[in-house]
């Protein structure tokens, strides 16, 4: 071919003019009087010229050839066209066929281009025959293509994805590899990622049909077809994807209606959320990458493009329910959900990183960063405003029965979860707070005292339950009865030792914040007993008086009395009260007993010549079983048992 | 928030002198000043834009609702939102927002933020459909810059073209009826429920069906309420002003580029005529205001200019390609020759300012959330914020 493009000149009608010169040339060897340099042009002209007459035949010789090839080739395709059925749903010797027709008129197109500089009126009609032929032929595949990606998709279960336990999703994993790299070519491919134990993927489209689409990308793009085929292949795949998001129930949300959803449900679209963001990125995206490289990763930068374009609709939803909440008020209840937000989201740094490593992916991961980012300063801000939560959730009216509080049980099992993200958090708070060292942790950590005590997040608790504490010191003076409010805060102290001597707190709070608290329930409990009992014990006080004189028996009958009445006072308001922790009401239970009791046991024996049993109302053991009535929070009276 | 935080991420920006800001606390004649020259910016920044859409003939400038206009307008957008934040809030004690008006001016701005943020996030995958067109129109670029023009090429371009034109017109009647989209979705040539090549799922929305990007707008101009008498020369003013500009904003890109649910879209705003400082938006929203009624009328998918333009010059090469019988005449092949000149041109304006335009909607984006993260901040440091804001 090189050889006739150099010879061949280029302008139409040459055939003629060729003709014409040789017609001459043989006209002047024709004549006697040549000199011999003359003669030698000619005959020269005359081989020269005969060459490019017998080309130029060979040449039509060729062209009729190209033309039964192309009409051979155009037979076969405008019959695919005539049948309903899809050529890939009728067996592999049609696809074959099919194939190879395209490919025919295809390298009959690119032999006549090579040829167009000739201009010949055949040559061109052929070209054009040629490209129109084609033009059916990728309408055609582009179909197919569709067909193909419509029909041979493959949905997963999101449960097969669940992420409970890795085990079970990499057994998984393993067995769907081990089907594709019976049909992939490279089994290079698996080793490479062999050590990213982490990354799993399924197949997205039967694996049978990726030759298929490998095969109709490869002569789309071998026409120039290419954009077609991106077209096509990004649609259908963005697609699925969105199809893959309903799937997973992720309704579709304005930033608006995210707003305005009630916590219940914002709840319940967050944990959908969490878990689609890790399917859709672990394993759909991980695999959707895979696919794009099975079927276009020969193309160079085409391959990332069509990725970015088939996901980037869909992140940018996902991105975007993340954002509005990330937005939304710092309410203490939505804490743990954009703990659990941010730490999902750190988990799928790296995946998104390597996912969307291209340019074309460049916004995406930025976006997805940012909005990590986002999450947790809203964690950090809630987290902050928790505490001021605390300090102005007050109250005017008294809790009843001094038990333990609700903002009391509140705060503590929420600082007692708040540690199983105290990594995060700790990372977010430093942010927040800048240089914010407590000199005196600090000091004592040099003495051996465990760092997790020194960690923002330990400073952090320790300031919530004093927060709390004050909150329970003002509350408290709610109460007229000042035995009550002792009995109050030593119930809800001693509900926050628990809590925290009983739970990952402990290491957070340290020891010595342990025992100073339990020294706190003591003096209430101390205090209690003073409060209540002191003026009740002073009637059976006997102020070295004694004998038989009758003013003092008068006075002994007045304190007996008197201390009756003065325990059924207390009985009437105590029992109401209530101490929840058994221990913790036993124990005061006990000390009650073996300071009234005793006193009484003693004041009776010491004064029984005295005391006629009319005057005695309580025998020692009933006083002692009415004691076991305190602080059940039922409020009994003593009034109308015995006269 | 302190002031000085305030100062990295904007003041660069912005041409009020930082001791004004400082002495600003109380000193009605200064705010009096930095309001008149806060309105000053606004109206020059807009009067540029407005200039575009009457020098059509100088090349120079970029034609109204060009994807270049539309990039100047988020720009005026950004420099007018730094430059309100810094008037109203920077080095003022937070109790000033708490007193009346502002106490209630400031959270309906705010609600009005929410709305435009949605707005965007529609716009930003309208964008996207453009995008998916963008696309289509270069493989009839590819096809008909072949010389000589056979059959082949032609019908690819028609085919090409035909998915365009089907696809901007079932975007824009998906906001009026749904029922078209399913009916184009489902047309085949082999009667196949296999959808034509270019019109996919994905061109639905990602919010529910019921969100309308007109009520949006509707929503954010219905409270808007110009301040009279000793409030307009108070703090008042200065809300009214971004309100407008934001609003304004949001309803020109929701003209422009194919959004969600467009009917009912207003096309008047409540601004009073006589405002030295609105001049150039009323002139700006009374030019797109009536293109808009004359798109909803003849139903094209948006007012942006390359995609008008696109859409034109894609209807009138469908109309050569039916028409084609080899050879065409030369006359006819020239024009043709010009018109896929000109729609090479506009793919490559799109191909050059889409993905920066994309890429600004989304910073607007973020700067609002930023921003109005910020002023919930002050709000809060307020303390009067009695009912929670959204």
């Amino acid at each position: 071919m090189e050889e006739c493009r150099a010879i061949i000149p280029t302008y139409e009608g040459e055939e003629h003019v060729v003709a014409a010169a040789h017609h001459m040339v043989k006209a002047l060897m024709a004549s006697k009087n040549l000199t011999g340099d003359f003669k030698k042009i000619l005959v020269d002209l005359d081989t020269h010229l005969s060459t490019m007459t017998i080309l130029n035949e060979r040449k039509g010789d060729e062209l009729s050839e190209v033309e039964l090839r192309l009409k051979c080739a155009e037979k076969k395709i405008m019959n695919r066209e005539s049948k309903q059925l899809m050529i890939w749903d009728s067996g592999s010797k049609q696809v074959l066929e099919y194939l190879q027709a395209v490919e025919e008129v295809q390298t009959l197109k690119e032999s006549l281009e090579s040829l167009s500089l000739n201009g010949g009126e055949k040559q061109k009609r052929l070209l054009r025959q040629a490209e129109s032929i084609l033009q059916i032929a990728m309408v055609r595949l582009e179909e197919e293509l569709l067909h193909i990606l419509r029909h041979k998709k493959q949905s997963f279960e999101p449960e097969f994805a669940s992420f409970h336990s890795c085990e079970e999703v990499v057994v998984y994993e393993e067995s769907i590899v081990s089907v594709e790299d019976d049909i992939s070519e490279d089994s290079s491919r698996r080793d490479s990622n062999g050590d990213e134990s982490k990354e799993y993927t399924i197949g997205l489209i039967n694996p049978e049909v990726i030759p298929h689409l490998k095969s109709i990308a490869n002569v789309m793009f071998a026409s120039n077809y290419d954009q077609e085929f991106c077209q096509a292949f990004i649609g259908a795949r963005k697609d699925a994807l969105d199809e893959y998001l309903g799937i997973l129930e992720l309704e579709k949300l304005s930033i608006e209606d995210v707003l305005r959803m009630d916590w219940g449900n914002l709840n319940y679209e967050i944990k959908k959320w969490i878990r689609a963001m890790k399917i859709i990125i672990r394993v759909y995206l991980a695999s959707e990458k895979r696919l794009c490289d099975h079927i276009l990763g020969d193309f160079g930068s085409i391959n990332p493009i069509c990725f970015v374009e088939t996901s980037k609709v869909s992140m940018l939803r996902l991105l975007n329910f993340g954002e509005a909440v990330a937005i939304g008020q710092h309410l203490p209840e939505k804490l743990f959900s954009l703990l659990n937000m941010y730490e999902a989201l750190a988990d799928l740094l790296l995946h998104i990183d390597a996912l969307f490593s291209e340019e074309a992916g460049a916004s995406i991961r930025i976006d997805f960063h940012k909005l990590q980012r986002e999450l947790g300063d809203a964690a950090g801000a809630t987290f902050m405003e928790f505490e001021t939560a605390i300090a102005s959730y007050t109250s005017t009216s008294p809790f009843p029965g001094g038990g333990i509080l609700h903002l009391t049980r509140y705060v503590m099992n929420y600082i007692k979860i708040l540690t199983e993200y105290s990594n995060t958090l700790n990372l977010l708070l430093k942010d927040q707070n800048g240089e914010d060292p407590e000199p005196l942790i600090e000091a004592e950590n040099a003495q051996g005292v465990p760092s997790q005590v020194v960690c923002p997040v330990a400073h952090h608790l320790r300031s919530i339950a004093s927060l709390l504490e004050s909150n329970l010191e003002s509350r408290s003076k709610l109460y007229k009865d000042v035995s009550l409010q002792h009995i109050f805060l030593m119930n809800n102290i001693h509900y926050m030792v628990q809590k925290v001597k009983g739970s990952e707190l402990r290491g957070f709070f340290g020891d010595e914040w342990i025992r100073k608290h339990m020294v706190k329930v003591q003096q209430r409990v101390t205090s209690y007993e003073r409060t209540t009992w002191s003026s009740v014990l002073s009637l059976l006080r006997e102020d070295g008086n004694s004998g038989s004189s009758s003013p003092w028996k008068m006075i002994l009958k007045e304190r007996c009395r008197g201390f009756s009445i003065a325990f059924e006072e207390v009985y009437k308001n105590q029992t109401a009260w209530f101490i929840p922790d058994p221990q913790l009401r036993d124990n005061l239970r006990i000390l009650t007993s073996q300071k009234i009791i005793q006193a009484y046991r003693g004041f009776i024996g010491r004064n029984s010549e005295n005391l006629s049993d009319k005057h005695i109302k309580y025998s020692a053991d009933d006083l002692e079983n009415y004691v076991h009535n305190l602080f059940e929070g039922s409020p009994k009276s003593l009034n109308n048992r015995r006269k | 928030m302190p002031a000085t935080e305030y100062q990295g991420s904007f003041l660069g920006r912005i041409s009020i002198r930082r001791n004004q800001i400082a002495s600003m606390d109380g000193n009605h004649e200064q705010d009096l000043e930095d309001l008149e020259i806060f309105q000053k910016h606004v109206a020059d920044r807009f009067s540029d834009l407005l200039s575009a859409s009457d020098a059509t003939a100088d090349a120079s400038v970029d034609p109204l609702l060009s994807i270049a206009w539309l990039r100047k307008l988020l720009d005026v957008f950004l420099c007018c939102e730094a430059e309100f934040k810094a008037l109203v809030f920077m080095g003022r004690d937070p109790s000033h927002i708490a007193r009346p008006p502002l106490d209630r001016l400031i959270p309906e701005l705010l609600e009005r933020v929410v709305k435009a943020l949605d707005v965007c996030n529609a716009v930003t995958h309208g964008v996207e459909s453009v995008r998916h067109w963008h696309k289509l129109a270069e493989i009839a670029v590819t096809a008909l810059e072949q010389r000589p023009i056979g059959e082949g090429q032609v019908r690819r371009a028609k085919k090409a073209l035909s998915s365009l034109v089907a696809s901007m017109t079932v975007e824009d009647k998906e906001s009026i009826n749904s029922k078209a989209t399913e009916r184009a979705w489902s047309f085949g040539r082999r009667g196949s429920k296999d959808r034509i090549a270019g019109q996919f799922r994905s061109l639905s929305w990602t919010v529910s069906k019921s969100w309308s990007a007109a009520k949006q707008i509707q929503l954010m101009l219905g409270n808007i309420a110009a301040p009279r008498g000793a409030e307009s020369t108070g703090l008042a003013s200065p809300v009214f002003v971004m309100s407008i500009v934001l609003s304004f904003v949001t309803w020109t890109l929701v003209a422009a580029i194919p959004c969600q649910e467009r009917s009912g879209l207003p096309t008047h705003f409540p601004i009073p005529r006589q405002l030295p400082w609105a001049q150039s938006i009323i002139g700006l929203q009374d030019r797109i205001g009536e293109d808009w009624k004359k798109k909803e009328k003849k139903g094209s998918a948006g007012l942006l200019e390359e995609m008008q333009k696109m859409e034109k010059l894609g209807q009138s090469l469908i109309e050569f390609a039916d028409s084609f019988h080899f050879p065409a005449e030369p006359e006819r092949v020239e024009e043709v020759a010009a018109q896929v000149t000109e729609l090479a041109e506009t793919c490559r304006k799109m191909e050059e300012g889409l993905g920066p335009l994309q890429q600004q909607i989304r910073e607007v984006f973020h700067r609002m959330v930023r921003s109005r993260g910020e002023m919930l901040d002050i709000l809060d440091q307020a303390g009067k914020v009695s009912s929670p804001i959204m």
